[in-house]
C-alpha cells in the first residue's frame, strides 16, 4: 500500500489478489460490508450486523488487526490517517491528491512509518517522522538505526526522537497542528503508524482462549480452544521456532500459509503450520533492511546465552562500482553455538542474506557450519568471502 | 432430522474476515472439498487485498 500511495502502483485493483466475483465463481458465498456481532458456540451460529444468524459446522476467525490509535484529542480530525486497509490507502491517496499537501508528519518510526517516508517524498511532500524512541526501527541494532537515520536525512526526511504526540488541533499555517512532548509542529496530513493490535473481541466474547501475546490461541493445525473453530492470520498467535514461544507477528505472508493449513484441515486433509523464524524486511529509499530470528533481549528472556557481532562488508566485489556496503549482525547462543538471529542493512544484498540466514535458523544451524556455507559466488553478486562468512567467523571467537 | 437422515446436508464452513488468511482458507478448503458450503463474511468492501 505505501507503493500505491507513492504512485509507484497506479491502480488499487492490482492490490486485490482475488475478487469477490472470482470467489463466487468457485461457489464461495461472499458477504461484503456485513460485520459479525457475536458467535454462539452452543448453537453454532454467528449473528450478523443486519440481525440475521448464519449457522456453521466449522468456523474460521480471520479478524485481523486494527491500527493502534493513541488516545489523544484530535485523532479523529480530517487529514489524520492510519494505514491498515485498502480503503485507508485509497482515502489517503485521494486526500493527498486533492488537498495540496505540502507537509506530512508520520507518528511512529516502525517499518510502516519508514516505508511511507519514501511514498510521501515521491509525491514531493515535506516529511517528518516523530517517535517516542531515541531512534528509528528499534527492531534493528542502533548501528543500523543510524544508517536508516542517515538515509532519511539524505532524502530530506526529518526524524524527531523522544517525541510523544499529546494532541492534534487545527493549525495556523497548515491544516493541522501536532502538539508533542517536545513542542509543536504543523502539517497538512498526519499518519498514525504506531502499531497494530489483534482483533480478538469476538473470540474473547465467545469464550475462546486468548494467548499471552494478546492474540487468539491456536495449535499447529490452526485450531482454537474449540475444535470446530479455527483462527488464521493477524488475529492469532504463531509459533516462533527460535524463541520456542507462541507470539504475535502480524504479516501477510504468514496469514497466507496459516490460511492454507486451516483450509487443508477443514477440507479433509492433514497439515500443520510449523511456525516462523520471524523474517521481515522493508525498503527505505535506496536502503534495504531485513531481520530474522530474535535479538539479544528476546534471547535472554528465552533462556539463551546470547553473544553478537556486527560487521561491515561488501555485498558485491569490492572492485565493482556503486554503493555496496552491507552490514550484518549475528546473534548466537554461547552454550550451543547455534544461530539465534540476524539483521542486515545495505543498498544491495541485505534481504537475500537474511533469507539465507532464515534458512539457517529454520534448520537450527551452528556458526561453524554457517562460516563455511557454500554460496553462489560471482563478483557482480557477492564476494568470495561473503559478509555472512565473515560475521559467522567473527562471532565464533566469542563462543 | 439429523444430518444422516437427510443424507444430503452439506457441511457449512463460515469464515469471518476476507483478508489474506480468510481468503486463503476459502480457496484451499474449496480445492479440497467441492461439496463444502462456504460463506466468507467481510465487514469491509474488499476481500483478499494486500497490505
Amino acid at each position: 500500500m505505501p507503493y500505491y500511495i507513492g504512485d509507484v502502483i497506479k491502480d488499487e485493483k492490482s492490490l486485490v489478489a482475488r475478487t469477490p466475483e472470482k470467489f463466487r465463481e468457485t461457489g464461495v458465498d461472499v458477504l461484503l460490508e456485513n460485520g459479525v456481532e457475536a458467535i454462539d458456540r452452543a448453537q453454532k451460529t454467528v449473528r450478523l450486523a443486519d440481525g440475521s444468524a448464519v449457522p456453521y459446522d466449522i468456523l474460521v476467525l480471520g479478524t485481523g488487526t486494527e491500527a493502534f490509535v493513541p488516545r489523544v484529542p484530535g485523532v479523529g480530525m480530517e487529514g489524520v490517517f492510519v494505514l491498515k486497509t485498502l480503503p485507508d490507502a485509497i482515502a489517503m491517496k485521494s486526500y493527498l491528491r486533492e488537498k495540496q499537501c505540502r507537509k506530512a508528519v508520520i507518528v511512529g518510526a516502525g517499518f510502516i512509518g519508514l516505508e511511507m517516508c519514501e511514498a510521501l517524498r515521491n509525491l514531493d511532500i515535506e516529511t517528518e517522522v516523530i517517535d517516542l524512541s531515541i531512534r528509528p526501527a528499534t527492531r534493528w541494532d542502533p548501528e543500523f538505526s543510524k544508517v536508516m537515520h542517515d538515509e532519511m536525512t539524505r532524502h530530506a526526511v526529518r526524524f524527531s526522537p523522544n517525541t510523544g504526540l499529546t494532541s492534534i488541533e487545527e493549525g495556523n499555517y497548515r491544516r493541522l497542528r501536532l502538539n508533542t512532548t517536545r513542542g509543536e509542529v504543523e502539517a497538512d496530513m498526519i499518519l498514525l503508524a504506531i502499531g497494530v493490535k489483534p482483533n480478538v473481541q469476538l473470540a474473547a466474547d465467545a469464550g475462546l482462549q486468548i494467548g499471552k501475546s494478546g492474540a487468539i490461541q491456536v495449535d499447529f493445525s490452526q485450531r482454537t480452544s474449540d475444535e470446530d473453530v479455527y483462527a488464521v492470520g493477524d488475529c492469532c498467535e504463531v509459533y516462533h521456532r527460535v524463541s520456542r514461544k507462541w507470539t504475535h507477528i502480524p504479516l501477510g505472508d504468514v496469514a497466507n500459509k496459516q490460511g492454507r493449513v486451516a483450509g487443508v484441515n477443514i477440507g479433509g486433509g492433514a497439515a500443520i503450520f510449523p511456525g516462523v523464524v520471524g523474517a521481515q524486511s522493508f525498503k527505505l529509499f535506496d536502503l534495504g533492511a531485513a531481520a530474522t530470528g530474535i535479538d539479544e533481549a528476546e534471547a535472554k528472556r528465552s533462556g539463551y546465552h546470547p553473544v553478537s557481532t556486527i560487521i561491515w562488508g561488501n555485498a558485491i566485489a569490492h572492485s565493482l562500482p556503486g554503493e555496496k556496503r552491507l552490514g550484518i549482525k549475528l546473534v548466537a547462543d554461547r552454550a550451543t553455538g547455534m544461530l539465534l538471529g540476524a539483521q542486515a542493512a545495505g543498498v544491495k544484498g541485505a534481504v537475500e542474506r537474511i533469507n539465507t540466514l532464515s534458512c539457517a535458523l529454520w534448520a537450527g544451524m551452528r556458526l561453524e557450519d554457517i562460516a563455511v556455507l557454500d554460496f553462489a559466488y560471482a563478483p557482480p553478486f557477492s564476494t568470495a568471502w561473503d559478509p555472512i562468512h565473515i560475521a559467522a567467523r567473527d562471532l565464533m571467537k566469542k563462543i | 432430522m439429523t444430518q444422516e437422515e437427510e443424507g444430503v446436508m452439506e457441511k457449512k464452513l463460515v469464515i469471518i474476515g476476507g483478508g489474506a488468511g480468510g481468503a486463503s482458507v476459502a480457496a484451499e478448503a474449496r480445492r479440497r472439498d467441492p461439496s463444502l458450503s462456504i460463506a466468507m463474511i467481510e465487514k469491509g468492501k474488499y476481500v483478499s487485498a494486500s497490505a
